[in-house]
């Protein structure tokens, strides 16, 4: 018995450690296409001001960390759908020319795919947050090729920020949480429904 | 004061007047009306003027950016003057103020109130303008950046370069960037940056080139619609989907052309084509005219086979996709691809869709394709049909090309050529040799494999022997070819001539033969070769009288005898028989057995040619070198090759080293050496020993003999009688011990000397005996200065070890130390024989010596006088005087501690006193004595 304990829970240990080194991974990707937009826009190296498109809730130390998990899961997958728009936007406004970024983008795209579906293994049951997204695109005040370029350095700037949050968070996850990680603790379920009101 | 007032007034009165009387109304209702995108403003207004002043304003600042005078039409229908002014700056920029007046020559009217469109610097934002503007490479533009209320500007970046900007209101700055690059792909930034942040703003600018599309052409590929295509011309740059170069084709929209495909289709031909090309920085038009039979491109034949394959030929079919084709009269090109027998044909007919393919080749695999176009107004080849596979069936082989070679009398070989692909027909099986003789019936048929090339013949008597070879593969069996032996012809046999290579190859030519009836055969090989040899052979036509073998078959150095023959119906004869080098080298290897032998002072070089087929080249000679440490000395060219030694003549007693090369008309070998070291000819030395010896032995016998002869005559010529001694008294004494009572000087003194230290070493006259003895042939040198060093030894006193004679000496002496009358024998008369060595040495000499005094032994002891006591013809010197002067002279030897007084008696200097030896061998000689 001990044994199968012992296994599972280096299987979990393993998954969410496969998990932490794809998003490491992805946000290492993530920084170096960011880099790849600016330095092919001769942009400044200075974030764009407006802060994060996507917010969630803080992650405050009350809540687990599967809670945390949760919710930056949620921060991830409005991450990828801003991700798909741009490529689509982008895909409309100029023509379709294969380069190393645009090739990185696909990449980053299938990869925050997997970590979306790997992180989904380690988030507790019943349990379902949403992030929101601050500003779209149509929405913004400047108008034209500008603003799109400006919003396509904003969303990498998300992905950098949330693919590291969440590379920090599972790295630091303790062996413990993932030994039952379709059940929650009371206290955590609580602290999570606070969070939601 | 009142009367400045009045003056102002009329005055004032009189300006009012005169603007009157000139009819210039103030222009009224001036409206602005902008276009932003196109940074024009508008300006309508009306007046009965048609000259009008204009003024635009930055209105913030109050700059003015317009003042023109403008005449301007009114509308005929509205009456309106309108004028629109094309802004360098973007209208929203900032705020625009606008004013007007009429004009006449000098007279002006008043000017109408300023009319302000707003600019976009009054909101708290920040804009940049214009945005996502498209304009060609090469213009200036500017740009202005608005911030809003609580930024500091810093800076407007265009792509990565920092612009210098102006102020054009509170919160406006603009750049203005002049022949602008084109952008790159999704456009040039242009950045607006504040204190507090790198990017504030910003705006794209796309910068690009219109259409440079040309080229185009129409075709039809079903003989009904139309294709038409056209070549890209210079990258527009222009990558924003809006800013996509738009295509219509005689006015239709062209959906499938864009930046790659370039080609656009229409369903029914029509004469005149016209293409536009248009993109947000210009418009391109490309014409093209032609009719639809001029412009035929026919697609690829389809489901190509060849329905009939023989060995020597094929038929081909194969099906249109169009219906139409099928009327068209069209020309097809045929490709044909084997190893070494590509070909291409044409084939015209209308419709066509099947040809039949001659003149291939048995078993070979063909790839075939196929390509057609209209044959009328050919415009280009249509598409190529997919390869197709065509392996013709086998045939029998050709005849085989049969030489016989004879290398004896009676024995041989048929040899015969390799078939090539294109003569064999199909992989042959082997070859069938049969061999038939006049004498024989019948005929013996022999198998060999494929890989045979020839085969042995044996003659067992003097008939021909015809040989016939056939090849055969699974088509069946070749045309035998016959061939009869050769009469075999040694080159001995022959005048064999010797033939010079060029360039690589041999040249011949020969007389014709009438008998060759059937041609010549020139046939090659090594020379020397036996057996199994690399035969060449090439038949000629009767026609031919010369013929080059090529250097192909020939190896460079190696000597090849070529030889003609003469066909006829029976055996070849041989016209003609050369030897020589396709091109001629150096001799692989040296002389060889290279030898000499010397003749006095003569050496005869001789050695042997090397082998043929180490030669490479006819040798034409040799050189003989002469050898020294650093280089070799030319001493001989023989340029008879039959010649093979040469001679050396004058050579000195040394060691010489010779070195022969062979060389032909390439150069000489590396040449063999030989060394020798010349001696004296040993008849020569016993001669040049022997003669002088017999001379001499000859010579000296003669002498003898005359001496002998006139030895009387020699006797007093040279030895003449010597008197004897005068004698007063009577010396007729009997023999005996001479008792001689010594004079008082002549008696040795003893020095009795008690402070004599016996063992201090002190100078001692050495008795003459003992050098003598140890120097028998040494000479004595009276004269040299060194007398006391030779004469005196460092002894002590007493020693033992002195000669016996010497011991003797000294036993006198002590013997006489007991009383001062001691008896001595006076020994010291000095005989010939005594003083021999002084003799022969230098002559007698007087012994003047005495003036060194004791340094001059002169004592000669008893065994001296004993000696002479044996001479019984001495006679005692009578002149001797004790009394003599030089007796006197002792007295200074008397200082050394033993003085002894020498006895020797001195012979006086007169000639006639001179005691000479007469009992010499030559003495004895010249007297007769014997």
């Amino acid at each position: 018995m001990a044994g199968r304990g012992t296994n599972g829970r280096h299987g979990s240990r393993g998954h969410a450690g496969r998990t932490a080194a794809l998003a490491r991974l992805l946000h290492k990707e993530c920084i170096q296409l960011l880099e790849l937009y600016r330095n092919s826009e001769s942009l400044p190296s200075s974030p764009v001001d407006g802060g994060y498109l996507v917010s969630i809730p803080p992650l405050v130390p009350q809540l687990s960390d599967a809670e945390k998990i949760s919710i930056l899961h949620a921060a991830l997958k409005e991450c990828l759908r801003l991700l798909e728009d741009v490529i689509t936007r982008e895909d409309a406004e100029f023509s379709d020319e294969d380069s190393e970024y645009k090739r990185k983008w696909k990449t980053v795209r299938d990869r925050l795919g997997h970590l979306l579906a790997s992180t989904e293994q380690l988030l507790v049951e019943g349990q379902k947050f949403e992030a929101k997204v601050k500003e779209e695109l149509d929405g913004q005040a400047v108008s034209g090729s500008f603003r799109l370029k400006m919003w396509i350095v904003r969303v990498l700037q998300d992905l950098v920020h949330w693919t590291g949050q969440t590379s920090d968070t599972l790295r630091s996850l303790p062996a413990e949480v993932e030994k039952a990680p379709k059940t929650m603790s009371r206290r955590t379920r609580r602290g999570a429904e606070k969070i939601r009101k | 004061m009142q009367g400045w007032v009045t003056l102002a007034l009329l005055l004032s009165l009189g300006v009012k007047r005169s603007l009157a009387q000139n009819g210039l109304g103030e222009p009224r209702g001036l409206t602005l009306n902008p276009d932003l995108p196109a940074q024009t403003l508008s300006l309508a207004w009306q007046s009965d003027s048609t000259l009008f002043d204009l003024e635009i304003f930055h209105t913030e600042f109050m700059n003015v950016v317009l003042n023109a005078t403008v005449e301007v039409q009114a509308d005929p229908v509205t009456g309106l003057h309108s004028w629109t002014w094309h802004s360098p700056l973007p209208l929203e920029c900032t705020s625009h103020s606008v004013r007007i007046r009429a004009r006449n020559q000098q007279s002006v009217s008043q000017w109408s109130p300023l009319q302000t469109i707003p600019g976009w610097d009054i909101p708290e934002k920040s804009y940049m303008f214009p945005e996502d503007k498209m304009i060609p490479v090469g213009s200036n533009m500017t740009f202005c950046c608005i911030v809003n209320e609580k930024e500091d500007f810093k800076e407007i970046k265009y792509g990565r370069q920092e612009m210098k900007a102006t102020r054009l209101s509170r919160r406006s700055y603009a750049i203005t960037v002049t022949n602008q690059p084109a952008s790159d792909n999704t456009g040039t930034n242009v950045i607006c940056s504040s204190q507090k942040f790198q990017m504030l703003t910003g705006t794209v600018v796309f910068v690009g080139y219109p259409p440079g599309d040309e080229g185009l052409v129409c075709e039809t590929r079903d003989l009904a619609s139309a294709e038409c295509s056209w070549k890209k011309g210079r990258d527009t740059h222009l990558r924003i989907k809006q800013s996509l170069t738009n295509y219509t084709l005689n006015g239709r929209d062209c959906l499938e052309a864009n930046e790659r495909k370039t080609w656009c289709s229409s369903k029914m031909w029509e004469e005149n084509w016209t293409l536009e090309a248009r993109n947000p920085l210009g418009t391109v038009q490309l014409t093209d005219s032609a009719q639809l039979t001029d412009r035929v491109h026919l697609l690829a034949p389809v489901n190509v086979a060849a329905v009939k394959v023989e060995a020597w030929s094929a038929t081909l079919q194969w099906s249109w996709s169009v219906a139409a084709y099928k009327k068209l009269e069209m020309v097809c090109q045929l490709r044909l691809f084997a190893h070494e027998l590509s070909s291409t044909r044409n084939y015209d007919g209308p419709g066509l869709s099947s040809v039949v393919l001659e003149g291939l080749w048995p078993d070979v695999d063909y790839t075939v394709t196929l390509r057609c176009g209209s044959k009328h107004s050919f415009w280009k080849w249509g598409d190529e049909s997919a390869p197709y596979r065509i392996h013709t069936k086998m045939d029998r082989p050709d005849a085989l090309d049969v030489w016989m070679w004879m290398d004896s009398s009676n024995t041989g070989h048929v040899f015969w050529k390799p078939l090539s692909v294109r003569k064999s027909h199909g992989a042959l099986n082997g070859y069938e040799v049969s061999q038939s003789s006049a004498e024989e019936d019948g005929r013996n048929t022999v198998s060999l494999p494929p890989g045979n090339f020839s085969y042995p013949i044996l003659l067992n008597n003097s008939s021909d022997v015809t040989v016939a070879v056939a090849a055969r593969n699974p088509a069946g069996l070749s045309q035998p070819s016959t061939v009869t032996t050769p009469a075999y012809r040694a080159d001995s046999q022959l005048s064999v001539s010797e033939l010079l290579g060029t360039n690589g190859s041999f040249v011949l030519s020969w007389e014709p033969n009438v008998s060759a009836s059937s041609g010549y055969v020139v046939e090659w090989f090594p020379t020397g070769c036996t057996g199994l040899c690399p035969i060449d052979w090439k038949k000629l036509p009767e026609s031919d009288r010369s013929f080059t073998v090529n250097s192909d078959s020939l190896v460079a150095g190696v000597r090849y005898t070529v030889s003609v023959y003469s066909l006829y119906t029976s055996a070849p004869t041989l016209l003609q028989r050369w030897q020589g080098y396709s091109q001629e080298m150096i001799p692989s290897q040296s002389v060889s057995e290279l030898s000499l032998n010397q003749t006095g002072s003569d050496v005869l070089l001789s050695w042997k040619a090397t082998e043929m087929k180490q030669q490479r080249g006819f040798i034409r000679g040799y050189t003989i070198y002469l050898a020294s440490a650093a280089h070799l000395d030319l001493i001989a060219n023989i340029t008879d090759p039959a010649v093979q030694s040469y001679r050396v003549k004058g050579l000195t007693l040394s060691s010489y080293k010779f070195v022969v090369k062979a060389y032909t008309s390439a150069g000489e070998d590396a040449g063999a050496t030989v060394a020798i070291k010349m001696e004296m000819d040993t008849d020569m030395l016993f001669v040049g020993i022997l003669v002088p010896l017999g001379i001499m032995f000859c010579c000296i016998i003669l002498f003898s003999i005359f001496f002998y002869k006139k030895r009387e005559w020699v006797k007093k010529a040279f030895y003449p009688e010597i008197p004897g001694p005068k004698v007063s008294g009577d010396w007729s004494s009997p023999r005996g011990p001479l008792d001689v009572k010594p004079s008082p000087h002549s008696l040795v003194h003893i020095v009795k000397n008690p402070e004599w230290d016996f063992t201090k070493e002190g100078l001692f006259p050495v008795p003459e005996e003992e050098e003598e003895s140890e120097n028998d042939n040494m000479e004595v040198d009276t004269d040299s200065d060194e007398p006391a060093l030779l004469r005196y030894y460092n002894q002590v006193v007493g020693d033992g070890s002195h000669s016996n004679q010497v011991s003797d000496s000294s036993a006198s002496s002590t013997a006489s130390m007991g009383s001062t009358q001691t008896e001595i024998t006076y020994a010291g008369i000095q005989s010939p024989s005594s003083s021999q060595g002084a003799y022969s040495g230098g002559g007698y000499r007087p012994q003047m010596q005495s003036v060194t005094g004791p340094a001059e032994p002169q004592i000669e002891f008893e065994a001296d006088f004993q000696d002479d006591g044996l001479n019984a013809g001495y006679k005692p010197q009578c002149s001797w005087q004790l009394d003599s002067p030089e007796a006197e002279n002792f007295s200074g030897s008397l200082g050394s501690p033993t003085s002894v007084t020498s006895s020797q008696f001195l012979i006086p200097e007169s000639s006639e006193e001179k005691p000479q030896p007469s009992n010499t061998w030559f003495h004895n000689f010249l007297s007769g004595k014997s």
